[in-house]
């Protein structure tokens, strides 16, 4: 065993010609170094700051605080929890009901049902807008004197509707809102997926007497798994990351608190104090964890 | 405690209000030699204008044109975009590379960034204002930490119950008489009759109800009790301040049922149409009154918040002092605190005049004689207030203002039954701060 791992090695030193050596370093060497310059160091940096009590300016102020923050956020923060539950129920909705109606329409679009073609586009607009330009457009339509309160017959200011500062509604509309770009995103990538099953093993299953749905579950599913781990982790990652939405139609005022946004009202608000760096290793911890565990177990699956 | 706000204590409050009344003339620096912005400062000055509306803008333009033409100091000025995230990341923005001068607010906003090391010291050029800058301004813009001025006071308005005089005859009211409690009620009441909102209010900023939260506290336990408050050395779960929600839960019947979906200037634009009694808001977008029509200015009108307490009758009034700063970080923070100097001399005030700032002003060069019936008014009614305070956000530590008062407030107008847990939380976020660095 020690011959063959000498054997490679040398085998591999010869075959690193300079110019390889020079390809190399440009092409891992420099993303590293802009990775860890951009990515590592602040992240670590906000993990160190999130123990400290520092309002941003002097770095001759920052004072070590232990766990303070923490202890903050945990007892006396009064948005914390319903940020949480916020975030919970963002990740809830995307996963039981935008993520699976994002798949049902890919594979209605793909089964090339009628007028397939215009469905496809009306569902992928949405998905060229940001969240940001999103939220505008939600924000004119739904907010007072917009469009649809003009259809709906209160054109005024005074009877205006309350949709985003009605807390009986606006979770359902705020994340109505998000579904709104993010079915068509699950399903253009979940379309991508499907054109690339073999459709001979569809026909097989027709052939075997398969239903429409045997055959979605027993063959389609498994074919696609690593299209199903990118969807789960996309939608993850954009029910935590939640923000650009948030902060238009809001702004800083936290309407409806979300962990993205505490994050930036406590760092970078007027308010500036490393409750926001404790907020932001929360976040990550929260974004990672599930994401790291789903992540081996695909992976763990693979190599079996 | 170390996390209070320092405050400047009497002098400002009493000085500010016999500033109100009598205009010109008081103590002052007292040099003859008050030079206009002048000084070695010679190369060209980028202002920042903390407004991005069309009027404020045209004020801004205003300013440094009229700095070119007598100084030929070349003068540029820009919006600040959206003025909420501007004021929000002033502090990255200070490290950054800021314009030289722009617009900010007395109080704490600006002695927190003056004791980073972030804006210029002002002292010099104050002296050099001399006796046009009235001793009480003076006194509301220096530090405490440090005795200095950092900021160049300009305007200043007050908060209080803004009304159209034509809504209120055509309903046969007369909000000049109200005085007390119990004619406001009536006042609500009859409004409300008519089909109209009585009290319009839109907190989607966060900070638009805090103006009446920090009102009834004053009228209900008086001004030390609520700078007290402000400051941790009373507590939010005081049944005192219990009392302060049970009294404007009284104002909710009255209220439109979108608080929360509209922000200031939903508040401005119901009164701009007709569609509300009285709001309870500082007058600075009087100029959008006046913009739309002299008409629509004329028919605006103001009043102090009603008496609630007789201990403490009106003796309380919100009333910020806005000017201009000097960013130590800008190019050329020398011309920039020229420029400031400047637009707080009587030059300066003149040219935001005649661009259409119907501000009261603090340079006592303007005296009062020249103000219209409006600003007349104004100075009446921080005239009658024997404290003048900042506005909640400047009286008290941001980090506890915005994201602990302002959102406590919001729940408060979401869910009223809620306040006893609301104001335990509050209390424990206070107690919760860090020390103030």
């Amino acid at each position: 065993m020690t011959t063959t791992a000498t054997r490679v090695k040398t085998r591999r030193r010869r075959a690193f010609t300079r110019r390889d050596i020079v390809t190399l370093v440009l092409f891992i060497g420099v993303p590293s170094f802009l990775h860890i310059f951009w990515v590592w160091i602040p992240a670590l940096s906000t993990i160190g700051l999130s123990f400290t009590f520092w309002n941003g300016v002097k770095i001759s102020d920052i004072k070590w605080a232990g766990l303070a923050n923490y202890n903050t956020i945990f007892t006396a923060s009064p948005q914390f929890y319903d940020a949480l539950q916020n975030n919970a129920y963002w990740l809830l909705w995307f996963t039981f009901i935008a993520t699976p109606l994002g798949v049902l329409l890919a594979y209605q679009v793909d089964r090339a049902i009628r007028g397939h073609k215009i469905y496809e586009s009306v569902y992928y607009i949405p998905v060229v807008l940001s969240l940001a330009v999103i939220g505008i457009i939600w924000r004119f339509m739904l907010g007072p004197a917009g469009l649809v309160q003009v259809l709906l017959g209160h054109p005024g200011i005074e009877d205006a509707i309350p949709i985003f500062g009605n807390y009986s509604i606006n979770t359902y509309v705020i994340l109505g809102i998000a579904s709104w770009r993010h079915i068509g995103y699950i399903m253009l990538l979940y379309l991508a997926g499907l054109k690339s099953v073999d459709p001979s093993l569809r026909e097989a299953a027709a052939i075997d007497g398969a239903t429409e749905w045997q055959t979605f579950r027993k063959i389609v599913l498994p074919a696609m798994a690593p299209v199903n781990t990118i969807i789960i982790v996309i939608t993850v990652i954009e029910s935590l990351r939640a923000f650009d939405l948030i902060y238009i139609i809001y702004g800083t005022s936290t309407g409806w608190p979300i962990l993205g946004m505490l994050v930036f009202v406590n760092i970078y608000g007027q308010a500036a104090s490393m409750l926001g760096a404790a907020y932001a290793v929360i976040l990550f911890l929260l974004s990672i964890i599930p994401i790291v565990f789903y992540l081996r177990t695909v992976f763990r699956e693979d190599i079996k | 405690m170390s996390n209070e706000v320092k405050e400047n204590g009497v002098s400002r409050r009493t000085v500010l209000k016999g500033a109100a009344i009598g205009g010109a003339g008081l103590l002052g620096g007292g040099t003859l030699l008050s030079s206009c912005g002048s000084d070695e400062a010679t190369g060209p000055v980028k202002f920042t204008a903390r407004t991005n509306d069309e009027t404020g803008l045209k004020i801004a333009q205003a300013l440094v044109d009229a700095y070119t033409a007598e100084t030929g100091i070349e003068a540029t000025m820009q919006g600040s975009g959206d003025t909420n995230a501007f004021q929000d990341g002033i502090s990255q923005y200070l490290q950054g590379t800021p314009d030289d001068a722009f617009q900010w607010m007395a109080g704490f906003r600006t002695n927190f960034r003056a004791d980073q090391g972030l804006l210029v010291d002002l002292s010099e050029n104050i002296k050099n204002l001399g006796d046009q800058m009235p001793a009480g301004f003076v006194s509301g813009a220096t530090n405490p930490t440090d005795g200095k001025q950092y900021i160049i006071p300009t305007t200043w308005y007050p908060w209080g119950l803004h009304y159209r005089k034509s809504t209120m005859q055509e309903i046969g009211l007369d909000p000049e008489g109200l005085y007390n409690w119990d004619d406001f009620m009536k006042l609500l009441e009859g409004t409300k009759k008519k089909g109209l909102i009585g009290y319009a209010l839109g907190d989607k900023g966060g900070w638009e109800a805090m103006g009446t939260f920090s009102i009834l506290n004053t009228r209900l336990n008086g001004y030390n009790y609520h700078i007290d408050l402000l400051n941790g050395r009373a507590k939010w779960t005081d049944p005192k301040t219990l009392d302060v929600f049970k009294q404007f839960e009284m104002l909710i019947p009255y209220m439109n049922k979108n608080v929360l979906d509209i922000s200031w200037d939903g508040m401005r634009d119901l009164l701009l149409q007709k569609k509300c009694g009285a709001i309870m808001m500082g007058s600075w977008w009087a100029n959008d009154f006046k913009a739309q029509s002299q008409a629509d200015y004329d028919d605006l009108w103001i009043v102090p918040f009603p008496e609630i307490n007789p201990e403490f009758g009106r003796d309380s009034i919100d009333a910020p002092v806005d000017g201009v700063v000097a960013a130590a970080n800008g190019t050329n923070p020398e011309g920039g605190a020229a420029f400031a100097e400047w637009c707080g001399s009587e030059n300066g005030m003149l040219a935001a005049q005649a661009a259409g700032d119907t501000s009261l002003y603090a340079n006592s060069r303007l005296d009062s004689s020249g103000y219209d019936a409006f600003n007349k008014q104004k100075l009446a009614v921080i005239g009658e207030a024997k404290n003048v305070m900042n506005f909640l956000d400047r009286d008290c530590r941001n980090d506890f203002a915005g994201p602990i008062v302002g959102v406590q407030i919001q729940n408060f107008l979401k869910n009223p039954k809620d306040i006893n847990k609301i104001l335990e939380e509050t209390q424990a976020a206070w107690d919760a701060l860090p020390p103030l660095a």
